[in-house]
């Protein structure tokens, strides 16, 4: 089975005071690739972001897990969201592989920089928590599935 | 998880210690019983019970009658930790450090504001930086930022911003002390130097209000209150700064929990010990994100005084704008409290709680001395907010401590839902509340429905005895990001 039988790439979860998400992919990459569309769709609508602006992105971390290099792939996003005022709407990652005892990750992300009036901006997000943080294998529904609770 | 719940009086419960969780203390909630009910509905004691197993808690993990269903520790929760076998926990503090309130005060009343509402809050809209990816007006070079980060309110009088009294009235007499900007990563100054002085988004707010009750005559006079009398209210934290800054030493906590050996209930209540080089640069980064977040109040006070001196065309001092008081509701602090008979330096982590000390403390400033520190509770948007007193016996029951506000009831997602933000909007109007959002889905989510009413919350603390109403506010016009 795989992701277009979910037919999405991720669902919000409620949570009382913040936001959450379940997402999904067939492979790791695509999984990372989908939380951060989850990510910014929190944000804003992303079918209006287009993408112009192109960062490359490389992440390595020392004896590190998929859920913290998810944390630090989001936080990542975030801060340049932030620091270049540029809303992303494409995520490529081009691999996550392990090199000696680093885990990491290479990634071309693309988007927009903020148009107050063009981007309808729902919501900031502080920061992905790790309260409830979860990747796991689910050969049900497709290859990999996440879950992150945002502080909004 | 299943627990047991004993009633101590009609506002304060006890969750037994149960040591199959690993509980080092018991849980102590403020509530009555329909908040009570609330809060285990939502699975909120189970967060209580996660911190009271935490290595160093002293007494008992608490919650505030707002308390609500967070990430890690819960938010309205008070843990305080021993100074030398206790932890520090970023989470336990939040991403929004030293998120607060000030609130000014004004010698105007209704009368003179009421016609001139919508004018006033459009000039305010325009001159207050607000709303997602909000820039400041400050422009700032890295060491202007590193000075600030270090001085608080005296970096901000120096270059003109506020007045120098201001500082007597801000919780940390206008800056934190053992603030370190070795300990801050270059990504927290990247994205804390284009926000100082902006309001943000969420449920930070900017509000004209007007002081509808009194009920402690002596202590509104001490704060220069009066019925009808228009008070301005400030509520915003540390930015993009804060946020990074839990979010770096979370992660180096992470590590922390492996190094010392600290089982934990949920990753995000990760932490160190207090007297440890990681905790010690925590808590030297954070009292940096405290500075920021009150600089960041100042200014924008600062722009209130600006915007009220044009509108009304009298200096800010001959209108009355001095500050009431400002507060931090998520932060850690080092303070000396009574622990079984002898006094003791405690690490308080006060998340979504407020500092509340009585009368003759030494920390408040000397015109509150004898009714005790100005305690702000910022409400919703449609009906009050409060300024209440510490008091003695707060010191002995909460580790110094009290609500912070309402407390949320409705999750975003299901506010969105069932609120439309227009017609809240309309509706608000109606009520003779003047509402200006960045966004009408933003603004649904923080609708007075979303919210617990707060008037309960504070009626527990009052009653709790763990602080003391003075004075109740309601909205006359309120920005929201």
């Amino acid at each position: 089975m795989n992701l277009k039988r979910i037919g999405k790439k991720y669902r919000y979860i409620d949570h009382l005071s913040d936001i959450g998400i379940e997402f999904y992919g067939n492979k790791l990459e695509e999984l990372f690739e989908n939380a951060g569309v989850g990510m910014f769709s929190i944000m804003c609508d992303l079918e209006l972001v287009e993408p112009q602006e192109k960062r490359n992105i490389k992440i390595s971390q020392k004896d590190t897990c998929y859920e913290d290099l998810l944390v630090l792939w989001l936080e990542r996003l975030l801060y340049l969201y932030e620091v270049d005022d540029v809303l992303f709407s494409e995520f490529k990652v081009g691999g996550i592989h392990k090199k000696g005892r680093n885990l990491v990750l290479t990634a071309e992300i693309s988007g927009e920089k903020i148009d107050l009036n063009k981007h309808k901006i729902k919501i900031a997000i502080k920061a992905p928590t790790y309260h409830m943080l979860e990747i796991k294998r689910d050969d049900r529904y497709c290859d990999w599935k996440g879950r992150i609770i945002f502080d909004v | 998880m299943d627990y047991k719940i004993n009633k101590i009086n009609d506002y304060k419960w006890e969750i037994e210690k149960d040591e199959k969780y690993g509980m080092r203390v018991p849980g102590i909630i403020f509530a009555d019983r329909q908040l009570l009910d609330h809060a285990a509905s939502e699975k909120t004691i189970d967060q209580v019970i996660n911190v009271a197993t935490l290595p160093g808690i002293l007494k008992a993990s608490y919650a505030m009658p707002d308390i609500h269903y967070g990430y890690g520790f819960p938010i309205g929760g008070v843990a305080a930790f021993d100074e030398d076998n206790g932890v520090i926990s970023p989470g336990g503090v939040g991403f929004d450090i030293s998120c607060g309130v000030r609130t000014l005060r004004t010698n105007l009343n209704i009368g003179d504001i009421k016609d001139r509402l919508q004018d006033i809050m459009s000039i305010l809209s325009f001159n207050i930086p607000r709303g997602v990816g909000s820039k400041g007006k400050i422009r700032l070079s890295k060491n202007q930022l590193m000075q600030l980060l270090k001085e608080g309110v005296d970096w901000a009088v120096r270059n003109g911003y506020g007045w120098e009294e201001d500082k007597y009235f801000v919780e940390e007499n206008g800056y934190m002390a053992g603030a370190n900007t070795d300990f801050v990563s270059s990504l927290a100054m990247d994205r804390g130097i284009g926000q100082i002085g902006t309001l943000g988004s969420g449920n930070h707010f900017l509000e004209i209000q007007a002081v509808d009750e009194i009920y402690d005559t002596v202590a509104a006079e001490s704060m220069g209150l009066e019925k009808d009398q228009i008070i301005i209210m400030i509520h915003c934290g540390s930015r993009g700064f804060g946020h990074q800054v839990c979010s770096d030493y979370i992660k180096v906590m992470q590590q922390s929990v492996i190094k010392y050996g600290i089982k934990l209930a949920d990753r995000q209540l990760a932490c160190a010990p207090v007297s440890s080089p990681e905790g010690k640069r925590y808590y030297g980064a954070m009292a940096c994100a405290v500075n920021y977040a009150i600089v960041n109040r100042h200014c924008l006070a600062h722009w209130v005084r600006t915007t009220f001196e044009r509108f009304f065309g009298k200096s800010s001092e001959k209108l009355g704008l001095g500050t009431i008081y400002d507060v931090s509701h998520n932060i850690a602090k080092i303070e000396q409290h009574n622990v079984d008979g002898k006094l003791k330096k405690v690490c308080v982590h006060r998340k979504g709680a407020t500092r509340s000390y009585p009368p003759g403390h030494k920390d408040i400033p000397d015109k509150y001395k004898s009714i005790g520190q100005p305690v702000i509770i910022p409400g919703d948007m449609g009906r009050y907010s409060y300024i209440l007193l510490g008091t003695e016996k707060a010191m002995s029951e909460s580790f110094g401590s009290t609500c912070h506000g309402a407390g949320r009831l409705m999750s975003r997602t299901k506010a969105k839902k069932n609120i439309n933000g227009s017609e809240l909007k309309k509706e608000l109007f109606n009520k003779g509340i003047i509402v200006m959002a960045g966004s009408m889905s933003g603004l649904a989510e923080e609708a007075p429905q979303a919210y617990k009413d707060v008037t309960r919350v504070v009626d527990v603390t009052h009653y709790a005895g763990i602080s003391k109403k003075a004075v109740r506010l309601r909205p006359l016009g309120v920005l929201k990001g």
